[in-house]
């Protein structure tokens, strides 16, 4: 039995091999990162909002629902939406108009089976990959990325954030697919492990 | 009539002692044992004095407004139930079922886990990824776990998802179809008994206890009817929980002990005079006329439980 588990993995998905893993050595007593409860709030998006703004990272107001009319009725277009149903791997739908938001809301719901989580859209979305919370960006993007590793502590993700003005808003979060996980990314990764073990961490592989 | 315009004045002036949110479905009011056990849950809070609104999806955002929510849509950490219990949760309210109770119960694996680590008594399991579908590793599991035996998805509930096989080619089967949504699975040894026990818990404490018995002809409490997509279900037959056997209510407590303090529904099997636990659910069924039989007081510890 190990002390520390650093659990590596492009996809933290509840169910999937990247969540057991953490599961498991919760039960055994060991520290890890991330944690389960981590895992399973960073993927449905409005518990991952209202955590982050309880640690004070910037995000946009959002709805919970499955009623296209009262989200028109609380924001207007235009809207970004995403889905809270965590199999989902296209994160959201940008809706300029009526019909684009009944399709959206279809689709991410599952046909009505599940809620989403509307927010609306004031800047531009930007979607990028955090590998230990940086992201290659700068700015208030970079403290949104930084912020985000120090709440969720999830090691490989994919963020989407709203630029308004020089701000930035955290809108959602989202697991990488194998093939977008690149070798720069495992140099940034070997970095982080041997800062880790630098600090004591003992690390097992 | 004066109680409706005594109850509707509270409304207007908010003179509850609490304000609880139940969270439900639509088909939480389809059966109509279980609306009527929710009316009387509904009934027990205004008459200690506190406001009990039924919320749906949509009230979502009102969740603020509330001292506590009680949810009662079927719970999983993939459910929008999920999303009103940690919203609750991180917004300091009471709450049953709490986040972490519906991701240890809504995950089997999760639930075996622990109770191999705190040596309760279940039934004999393993757990099987998707590397371990091949011919040598199954001969083990049979030679292991006998034959036939129950293959169950992490997140099976109300006899969903559970299923008893006899061969290698079977178990692929079912195994295949259990492994696209979780790449985890669970297998036990088969145990067929007339009745499993369900023993309800609340803070560590007896709520109620009852047997789910078997229908005729099948192995667990709720099955589906040959190519028919609807269940037949198994008598439910309530004792007071005084006169239920002591061994058996320490097993639950023991089971309950190392999920958290919440409302839970154990299963139990009583196998030569032994209790093994099947399974616990959190967000465990309470209809009238059935679980509340022998127990009618269940309703009001469990409001008190959540206005405390």
């Amino acid at each position: 039995m190990k002390d520390f588990t650093l659990n590596l993995n492009n996809d933290y998905r509840y169910l999937k091999t990247g969540y057991y893993v953490s599961m498991h050595a919760e039960v055994l007593g060991n520290r890890v990162i991330p944690s389960s409860e981590s895992i399973i709030a960073a993927s449905r998006t409005p518990i991952l909002l209202l955590k982050a703004s309880k640690a004070g990272i910037p995000t946009v107001p959002y709805l919970v629902t499955g009623s296209v009319r009262r989200i028109i009725s609380e924001f207007g277009f235009p809207l970004v939406v995403f889905a809270v149903n965590p199999f989902c791997y296209d994160g959201y739908k940008i809706a300029h108009n009526r019909s684009a938001l009944y399709r959206a809301v279809r689709s991410l719901s599952m046909s009505y089976k599940f809620a989403v989580c509307a927010q609306p859209l004031k800047g531009e979305m930007l979607s990028f990959k955090s590998v230990f919370g940086r992201c290659g960006l700068e700015g208030e993007v970079a403290r949104v990325s930084r912020r985000v590793y120090e709440v969720f502590r999830l090691p490989i993700c994919k963020l989407h954030v709203q630029k308004v003005g020089g701000e930035a808003f955290l809108c959602g979060l989202q697991p990488l697919r194998i093939g977008e996980v690149l070798p720069e990314d495992l140099e940034i990764v070997g970095e982080e492990v041997s800062r880790m073990s630098r600090m004591g961490e003992h690390l097992v592989g | 009539m004066w109680e409706k315009r005594f109850l509707a004045c509270r409304e207007w002036v908010n003179t509850w002692l609490a304000r609880i949110a139940c969270f439900v479905e639509k088909y939480n009011f389809s059966d109509q044992r279980e609306a009527t056990a929710l009316q009387n849950f509904q009934r027990t809070a205004q008459s200690m004095g506190h406001g009990f609104d039924f919320l749906f999806r949509e009230g979502i955002p009102e969740i603020p407004r509330y001292d506590a929510v009680f949810i009662r849509a079927t719970t999983d950490p993939l459910f929008t139930s999920y999303v009103v219990s940690k919203t609750a949760w991180e917004l300091g309210k009471r709450v049953i079922d709490d986040p972490e109770s519906i991701q240890i119960c809504g995950n089997k694996i999760h639930l075996y886990d622990l109770f191999e680590k705190h040596d309760v008594p279940h039934i004999p399991t393993m757990f099987l990824n998707k590397e371990d579908l091949h011919h040598k590793r199954l001969l083990e599991v049979f030679e292991t776990l006998g034959k036939p035996i129950v293959v169950k998805a992490p997140y099976t509930s109300f006899s969903k998802y559970v299923e008893k096989v006899a061969c290698e080619t079977s178990f692929r089967d079912v195994a295949k179809r259990y492994f696209r949504k979780s790449d985890m699975l669970a297998v036990q040894t088969f145990m067929p008994t007339a009745f499993d026990w369900r023993v309800g818990v609340l803070n560590r404490k007896t709520l109620y206890v009852c047997k789910y018995m078997i229908p005729k002809g099948r192995w667990k409490h709720g099955a589906k009817r040959r190519g028919k997509p609807t269940f037949v279900w198994g008598r439910t037959v309530a004792l007071k929980t005084e006169n239920a056997p002591s061994k058996l209510k320490e097993v639950a407590l023991k089971a309950c002990d190392v999920i958290g303090h919440g409302l839970y529904g154990v299963d139990i099997k009583e196998v030569n005079g032994d209790y093994v636990v099947v399974e616990v659910n959190d967000n465990p069924s309470i209809y009238a006329g059935y679980e509340d039989s022998r127990n009618t007081d269940l309703y009001g510890k469990i409001i008190e439980y959540l206005v405390d």
